[in-house]
C-alpha cells in the first residue's frame, strides 16, 4: 500500500503517459521550420477567405459576425420546447436548434404503440403541421436562423412542416434561414436502419437538397454529419474520411438530376466533432477545410468559390463527457469550443455537462450558451482569423490529418464509395474495432479520464443541479393529440393527398416529391402516413418497425 | 468434480433507443472474458427480450437504455420473467441513468447498475460474483 507522502512524490512527478494524439498520430517533442518547410503559403494555406481555405473561409471571419450561437434543444411535447427555445433567445443564442425525438427519426406516429413511451425523450416530436406550429409559436421565423437536427429519410417531412408553418405567419419559404440537417445515410448508423434504406436515403436527401436550391436561396440544404460517426469511437482522420464519403454519395445522387456542381454546392454545409485533443482537433477542422475545397475543385470541377468552403458546424463530443463529477464536464466543453472557434467554426453547440446523465436542465442550457458567450465577448479569441495558423506544430499536425484522411477516403474508393461500404458492413467493423479499442485504452489506463480511471472519488449519490425528467403527463397529451387530430381532420382529403403523393412517388425519382409532401403536410396527414405510403411504393412495409397497416 | 459451462448473456438496447456503442463494446469484452454473449440488437421490446432470455437460457440479461426511459422499461422486464417464473435470470442495466435512480431501478430487483464510465471489469466481476451458478453445474 501506498503511503499519503509516497503518493505525493509521484503526484509532483507524474508527466504524460501517452504523447500521441487522441487518435494515434505520434507527436515530437518540439516542432521547428523543418516539419512545415514543404509548406507552400499560397498553394497550401493562403490567407483566410482564398483557396484552399485552409486559414478559414472568411477573410474577416467573426469580425463580420460571431459565430451562430445554438444549442441543441427538443423534448417533451413541442409546445415545451417551445418554452425552452423562447429561453435559449432570451439568453442570447443566436441561432436555434432542434432535434425530434425517436419515434420521429424513425418515421413513424406519436401513437405507434411501440413508440408512445418513446415519445418526447430525446427529443421534440414532429407528428403532424400541428407540433411544428406548436414548436415555433410566437417565433418570428423570417428573424431567426433554425437548425433543424434531424437526419432521417423522413426529412421533406419535417421541412414541409415548417414551410407550411413559416407561411401562415406570412413568411416566404425564400427568407428561411437555417438548416435541415438531410443526412439520412449517417442516421443508419444511429439507430435507424430501418427507416433509411440506402434508395430512399439518397432520394429524400436529394429531394430537399433540389427543392431548397430551386426555392429557399437562404437555406442549407445539409449538414452532413461527421459528429455522429466521431461519436461512434472512430478517430479523427476516419471521421474526415467516412463523412466526405457520403458528402460525395448525395453530390452524385443531385448531380443525376442535371444540377451543375455550383448551383447546389454552395449551399451545403458539414457538422463536425470537437473532441477533447485540442490540437488535433484545430488541425482536423483545418485539414477539413483544405481537403473539401480540393475534392470540389479538383473532383468536381466546381468554380464558385462558394462552392470550395467547407461551411461547418459543431457538436463538442458528447462521447468525451462522463457522469462521475459531472460539473468537471464544463471545463472539458469550454476547451471544446475554444477548439470550435480556434478551427474557423461557423456554428456551435457545446453540450451541457448533464448530458451523460439527462436531458440538460434550463440552468444547464444557459451555462452552455454563456460558455459560447465568454468565449466570445470576453477573451479575445475572436479577433483575428485562424490565429495558430503558421504553428510549426499545428501546420504539421494538419499535413498528418489530411495524409490519414486521405488515405482512408481513398481506401472507402477503392471498397466502392460510401454506399458499398455501407452495403458490406465495412463501416460498421471499423466502428466496432475502433469503439473497442479506444475503450480498452481507457480500461488499461493508457489514456486518463479524470474522474473513471484518475481522481476518482467513489459512487456519487446526486446529480449537482438536478436531474431533467420528461413528464409522462407531456408523453400521454402528445399521444392523445395525435390520436385526436387523426378524427377531428378532414379524413377524406388526407386519403386524397396520400393518394396523390402514391401517384407521384410511382413517377420514379425525376419528379420531388416535396410539393405533394407540402399538400399532405397542410392537410394534416402525419408523418407515418407519408412515409408509409413513400415507402410501400418503395416495396417495403408502411411502418418502418413493421407493426402498424396503411389505414388508408 | 463438475465442470461448468460459460456464463450465458443476452444483451439488449431497451424499446427503440439506438445508442449502442456501449452495448457492442461491453457485449465484445463480456465476450472476450469467457461468456457466451448473444446481443439482439436495437428495438427490443420487453416481450422479445425475456423471450429471448428464455431461449437462450441466459444467466444474465444486460439492458442498454440511453433515452431516459429505464425508469419505465425495466419494470416491464422484471414483471415478464416473475411471470415466467425465471426469477434466478440476473438483470443488469447501463447507459445514461441518474444516479438518483439507482436505487430505484435495485429496488425494482435490477442487480446493478453500470453508468457510463464503468469498467467492463467491474461487470464481469459482478456478474461472476452473483449468477446463481448452482444451476448451471453440468457433469
Amino acid at each position: 500500500m501506498t503511503n499519503k507522502s509516497d503518493s505525493l512524490i509521484e503526484a509532483y512527478f507524474e508527466k504524460p503517459k501517452k504523447t500521441e494524439t487522441l487518435s494515434g498520430l505520434s507527436v515530437k517533442e518540439f516542432y521547428n521550420p523543418e516539419d512545415t518547410k514543404d509548406l507552400n503559403y499560397e498553394g497550401d494555406m493562403a490567407d483566410p477567405g482564398e483557396y484552399p481555405y485552409t486559414r478559414g473561409i472568411y477573410r474577416d471571419m467573426y469580425r463580420g459576425r460571431y459565430w451562430t450561437r445554438r444549442e441543441v434543444c427538443g423534448y417533451g411535447t413541442a409546445a415545451e420546447t417551445n418554452e425552452r427555445l423562447k429561453f435559449h433567445m432570451k439568453t442570447g443564442a443566436s441561432g436555434l436548434s432542434v432535434i425530434p425525438d425517436i419515434p420521429t427519426q424513425l418515421g413513424v406516429d406519436g401513437d405507434h404503440p411501440q413508440a408512445m413511451e418513446e415519445v418526447g425523450l430525446q427529443g421534440a416530436p414532429f407528428t403532424s403541421l400541428k407540433d411544428v406550429e406548436d414548436l415555433v409559436s410566437g417565433i418570428p421565423l423570417d428573424k431567426i436562423s433554425m437548425s433543424f437536427n434531424e437526419s432521417a429519410s423522413s426529412c421533406p417531412v419535417t421541412l414541409a412542416q415548417y414551410i407550411i408553418v413559416a407561411e401562415k405567419q406570412g413568411v416566404d419559404k425564400a427568407k428561411l434561414r437555417g438548416t435541415m440537417q438531410n443526412d439520412p445515410l449517417h442516421a443508419r448508423y444511429c439507430g435507424y436502419r430501418p427507416n433509411n434504406p440506402i434508395d430512399l436515403s439518397v432520394r429524400a436527401s436529394t429531394d430537399i437538397i433540389e427543392y431548397c436550391t430551386k426555392h429557399m436561396p437562404l437555406w442549407t440544404t445539409g449538414n452532413v454529419n461527421l459528429y455522429d460517426w466521431r461519436e461512434m469511437g472512430i478517430n479523427a482522420p476516419q471521421e474526415i474520411a467516412f463523412g466526405f464519403s457520403v458528402a460525395m454519395a448525395y453530390i452524385d445522387g443531385v448531380l443525376k438530376r442535371g444540377l451543375d456542381i455550383d448551383e447546389f454546392a454552395p449551399r451545403r454545409g458539414f457538422y463536425c466533432s470537437a473532441h477533447i485533443d485540442f490540437f488535433e482537433e484545430i488541425a482536423k477542422l483545418r485539414a477539413a477545410r483544405r481537403m473539401w475545397s480540393r475534392i470540389m475543385r479538383e473532383q468536381y470541377g466546381a468554380k464558385n468559390p462558394r462552392s470550395l468552403m467547407f461551411r461547418f458546424g459543431v457538436h463538442t463530443a458528447g462521447c468525451s463527457l462522463v457522469p462521475q463529477q459531472p460539473l468537471n464536464n464544463i471545463i472539458r466543453i469550454a476547451y471544446e469550443a475554444l477548439v470550435a472557434v480556434l478551427g474557423g467554426v461557423q456554428s456551435l453547440h457545446c453540450c451541457s455537462y448533464d448530458e451523460p446523465i439527462s436531458l440538460p436542465t434550463e440552468e444547464s442550457h444557459r451555462l452552455a450558451i454563456r460558455t459560447q458567450q465568454i468565449l466570445a465577448f470576453e477573451t479575445g479569441v475572436a479577433n483575428a482569423t485562424d490565429p495558430l495558423g503558421g504553428s510549426y506544430y499545428v501546420e504539421s499536425l494538419t499535413n498528418r490529418i489530411e495524409e490519414e484522411a486521405t488515405a482512408v477516403l481513398k481506401e472507402i474508393e477503392k471498397r466502392g464509395g460510401a454506399v458499398e461500404c455501407m452495403k458490406t458492413g465495412w463501416f460498421d467493423a471499423e466502428v466496432e474495432e475502433a469503439a473497442l479499442k479506444y475503450q480498452r485504452d481507457v480500461e488499461a489506463g493508457e489514456r486518463v479520464v479524470v474522474g473513471v480511471n484518475a481522481f476518482t472519488i467513489g459512487r456519487e449519490k446526486e446529480t449537482p443541479g438536478g436531474v431533467h425528467r420528461v413528464a409522462p403527463a407531456s408523453q400521454k397529451l402528445q399521444v392523445e393529440n395525435v390520436k385526436e387530430l387523426k378524427q377531428s381532420r378532414d379524413n377524406q382529403k388526407v386519403r386524397m393527398v396520400l393518394q396523390k403523393l402514391r401517384q407521384e412517388t410511382e413517377k420514379g425519382e425525376h419528379v420531388n416529391l416535396m410539393p405533394a409532401i407540402l399538400e399532405a403536410v397542410s392537410n394534416y396527414a402525419t408523418r407515418g402516413e407519408i412515409m408509409g405510403t413513400i415507402r410501400q411504393v418503395y416495396g417495403y412495409s408502411y411502418d418502418s418497425l413493421g407493426v402498424v397497416e396503411s389505414p388508408f | 468434480m463438475s465442470q461448468t459451462s460459460p456464463i450465458r448473456v443476452v444483451m439488449a438496447k431497451a424499446g427503440l433507443d439506438g445508442h449502442d456503442r456501449g452495448v457492442k463494446v461491453i457485449s465484445g469484452l463480456l465476450r472476450e472474458a469467457g461468456m457466451e454473449v448473444i446481443y439482439l440488437g436495437p428495438f427490443q421490446m420487453a416481450g422479445n427480450i425475456v423471450q429471448a432470455a428464455i431461449e437462450e437460457d441466459a444467466d444474465v440479461i444486460g439492458l442498454s437504455s440511453l433515452s431516459g426511459e429505464h425508469l419505465s422499461f425495466a419494470p416491464k422486464v422484471l414483471d415478464l420473467l416473475k411471470d415466467n417464473k425465471t426469477g434466478n435470470v440476473l438483470i443488469i442495466m447501463g447507459g445514461v441513468i441518474p444516479v438518483e435512480d439507482i436505487p430505484v431501478l435495485k429496488e425494482m430487483g435490477i442487480a446493478e447498475v453500470f453508468i457510463s464510465g464503468s469498467s467492463s471489469q467491474s461487470v464481469i466481476d459482478f456478474i461472476r460474483e452473483n449468477v446463481k451458478r448452482e444451476r448451471r453445474n453440468v457433469n
